[in-house]
């Protein structure tokens, strides 16, 4: 699942993905518009010393090719390809940028987005508009950048004199050869598209499901229920026998005339119209979609040319494993018939291994813990290690969020003192922690409840406390009172972490993640947390009259968010 | 109309067991390879399936579902396609192809009635009066579908010295042959109140695997019997 970021999100590339082979993807579009989206890689003064790495239609590869140029695809109007662990240690940063060439401005951009793709999954989405520019004539869209590890920075900050302040921003030296190259619209080099590295596409697995997807209806319908009508046009019903010459075979004939499988587990009739077996084409079943049912397209290659390779397992005798699939030559309408004599293997179901291997190990790989050697690693949205040997400091949680830990560690009651009873008690901000210390790692996880990690780093963040799961010891924290008119006990309270560490916030659904307005409202029973540095606002809509009767909008206490650019709120979709 | 919803229809058959979506197992079913379900898992069938509620080779060992695992199991047999959920649980898959694998009756949803399974207590636990963990072991050659509340994680435990310790509300289901027993972790602090919240675990050792869901189910596993 993508993240959304807003501008000026950051976060480390590890939390994404554990993959260093990246796909960036831009789309900006405008009516009328052309667009040069390019790359600089800059060293840690941020300035392009080494003009080898400011890849663009004319430079699309960077030396040692970590940094990549792979031209439209997928939806997206430019796509590179980053390689972060072969990025040389001079180059700290790249910095994806998008130039206008010609006349126009960004306002004028539609909705258009920089996204990241890895392993086959997009992994990091941030879109912008035109709204959010003006004249100016290029964007750096986004950042990838090196400090203590790679992380990805949304920027969407703009640049009024274009390309050629761009390039001045990040070191002028070069403008003299390149400014003058990027105005003229020439065509991309003709081995833009080709770059995209065979093993490589992961915008083609997403984006644009390969073709045979699309197609599952006709398939089984041609394969399974076999209609009357779908027999009918090519012979009725013709005699056993007679029917290779012309493709479209009932299903329970074909295998007696196929005899380059021999192999009744070959099932070719099925697999083989990706890559037909040398024998008789002729009767293999041509309906061209005919893989879609099998849908998995990292697995049709194997089959190409091998027919007597078990396709998926021991299917038997009966060629049509898609479930419905049982019809003999006289094809019922309800299609549950089963072939005579054949009842046990009519239903054909497919009784081998699913792709990837059997057994429990083979199953259970999607869900494998995944290793990093990080202090906080996201297992997956709803579960969370922290290895307490990596940092060595404790962790508290919340008490009773311990799913699973392995090691040496020791849980302890965690109290809040005299005085932090009496305001939790006061305030309603209570938690009840555990306190984890120890060698060994931690799994956390409540509810099934959504787990985000927050890294501080000396900022400061405002959290409900019945959000909190978890948070490094070194964070300080504290009770913050939200005041205002109209509220039920007179005031708000939140709790306060600041310092440097991590805090696991958790929602109760995907949350949005909004960027600080002059006008943002939240409901105060769904907000979860802010940056510390918007201020609060409330925003309540008592009127006395509405109040008294039925019919009330039940939305009485609304939070208004005030802040510099930067700020955000995170809201869930679930109100306590 | 119905474009958006375009998108959900089922994917064609290709495996006795599949998940639609995350949350819903698909079974193509087939004469003579009858399955047992969770009562009351099934949201919809094509096709001809019958259920027999509480059949007689279930009712031998009801007893035993009484004692602990209290998820009654029907059998479904006929041919057609049946779709099976729990209350919007996760659902895992998983081909045995001859391993074994102990899960909590409460995330079991449904596996293949040819499958030599049983109730089992669990060793090496509650030595307690009148508790126990039951759990139901599968083995053979088939599928068995798991639920999980949020998506599972799979840890190794390796086989190091190294316990690996487990919340049993959080539990899942583990490799038969691992070891395991109970561990109290909690003081004598905690007798007065002040406990860390994780008053008892179960420590798994040797070579396997234990699948563990991030939500601590409020059916309480350690029950009381009797």
């Amino acid at each position: 699942m993508a993240r959304e970021f807003q501008r000026g999100h950051k976060a480390r590339i590890s939390d994404l993905t554990a993959g260093t082979d990246l796909y960036v993807g831009v789309q900006i579009a405008g009516s009328g518009l052309t667009f040069d989206i390019s790359c600089f890689g800059l060293d840690a003064e941020e300035r392009l010393s080494d003009d080898r790495y400011f890849v663009f239609f004319n430079q699309p590869k960077s030396p040692e090719e970590s940094i990549q140029l792979l031209g439209a695809q997928a939806g997206d109007t430019e796509s590179f390809r980053v390689t972060l662990d072969r990025i040389p240690e001079g180059i700290r940063k790249l910095s994806f940028t998008a130039t206008l060439d010609g006349a126009g401005q960004m306002s004028q951009v539609g909705p258009g987005y920089l996204r990241i793709v890895a392993g086959g999954e997009e992994v990091a989405r941030y879109s912008f508009t035109g709204a959010e520019f003006s004249t100016e004539r290029a964007v750096m869209l986004g950042d990838i950048y090196f400090k203590d590890a790679w992380r990805f920075a949304a920027v969407g900050q703009g640049f009024d004199g274009g390309l050629e302040a761009l390039l001045k921003n990040f070191g002028g030296e070069v403008l003299e050869e390149e400014a003058p190259a990027a105005p003229e619209p020439q065509p991309q080099p003709g081995a833009a598209p080709g770059f995209a590295p065979p093993a490589f596409a992961p915008p083609t697995e997403t984006a644009a499901p390969p073709a045979p997807v699309p197609a599952p209806p006709p398939a089984p319908a041609a394969q399974g229920y076999a209609p009357p009508a779908a027999d009918t046009p090519p012979q009725g019903f013709p005699a056993p026998g007679s029917t290779p010459p012309q493709g479209f075979t009932p299903p329970g004939q074909t295998p007696p005339p196929a005899p380059a499988a021999p192999d009744v587990h070959g099932a070719p009739t099925v697999i083989a119209p990706l890559a037909p077996p040398p024998g008789p084409t002729g009767t293999v079943p041509p309906p061209a979609p005919a893989p879609a049912p099998y849908g998995q397209p990292p697995q049709q290659p194997a089959y190409g040319g091998q027919p007597p390779q078990p396709p998926y397992g021991g299917q038997p005798a009966a060629p049509m494993p898609p479930g419905y699939g049982a019809q003999p030559g006289a094809p019922m309408p309800p299609g549950y018939g089963q072939i005579p004599g054949q009842q046990t293997a009519s239903y054909g179901v497919p009784q081998g291994a699913p792709q990837g291997g059997a057994g429990v190990g083979a199953a259970l790989q999607k869900f494998k813990e995944t290793p990093t050697g990080q202090r906080w690693t996201q297992q997956n949205k709803k579960l969370m290690r922290v290895d307490l040997g990596i940092g060595g400091q404790p962790v508290l949680a919340k008490q009773g969020s311990m799913v699973l830990y392995q090691g040496k560690v020791d849980f302890s009651y965690k109290g809040a003192g005299f005085a932090g009873r009496i305001v939790g008690n006061a305030t309603g901000q209570e938690m009840q922690l555990m306190r984890c210390t120890g060698q060994g790692q931690v799994f956390l996880a409540e509810n099934a409840t959504y787990l985000h990690p927050i890294e501080l780093q000396g900022d400061a963040i405002c959290v409900s406390a019945e959000n909190v799961l978890a948070f490094d010891e070194t964070l300080q924290y504290e009770v913050r009172r939200i005041e205002g008119h109209g509220i039920p006990g007179g005031a708000l309270f939140t709790m306060q972490f600041q310092g440097t560490g991590t805090i696991v916030v958790k929602t109760h659904g995907t949350p949005v993640v909004l960027p600080v307005t002059p006008t943002t409202f939240a409901d105060c029973n769904a907000v979860v947390a802010w940056s510390a540095a918007a201020q609060v606002i409330v925003s309540s809509q008592v009127r006395m009259r509405r109040n008294a009767y039925p019919g009330d909008t039940g939305e009485s206490v609304n939070l208004q968010f005030r802040g510099a650019p930067g700020n955000f709120i995170v809201v869930q979709p679930y109100e306590v | 109309m119905n474009q958006p919803l375009a998108g959900f229809a089922p994917a064609p058959v290709t495996a006795r067991m599949e998940n639609h979506g995350h949350h819903m197992l698909k079974v193509a079913m087939q004469t003579g390879n009858d399955l047992f379900a969770r009562v009351g898992s099934m949201v919809a069938y094509e096709g001809f399936v019958q259920y027999e509620p509480n059949p007689p080779a279930v009712r031998q060992i009801a007893r035993d579902w009484i004692t602990g695992e209290g998820a009654p199991l029907m059998k479904c047999s006929g041919d057609g396609l049946l779709y099976l959920a729990d209350y919007g649980a996760n659902v895992v898959v998983i081909n045995l192809n001859g391993d074994g694998i102990s899960v909590n009756a409460t995330n079991l949803l449904a596996f293949d009635a040819h499958l030599s399974w049983g109730v089992e207590r669990v060793k090496g636990l509650a030595k307690f009066a009148g508790q126990g963990l039951w759990n139901t072991r599968i083995s053979g050659q088939g599928w068995v579908a798991l639920t999980s509340r949020g998506t599972p994680i799979v840890v190794d435990c390796g086989g190091g010295e190294d316990e690996t310790y487990v919340d049993p509300d959080a539990l899942v289901a583990w490799s038969p042959n691992l070891k395991v027993k109970g561990k109290r972790s909690f003081k004598a602090q905690s007798l007065i109140g002040r406990g860390s919240g994780e008053a008892y675990q179960m420590a798994f050792s040797g070579e396997g695997i234990v699948v563990v869901q991030p939500s601590e189910d409020s059916t309480d596993r350690l029950r009381v019997r009797g």
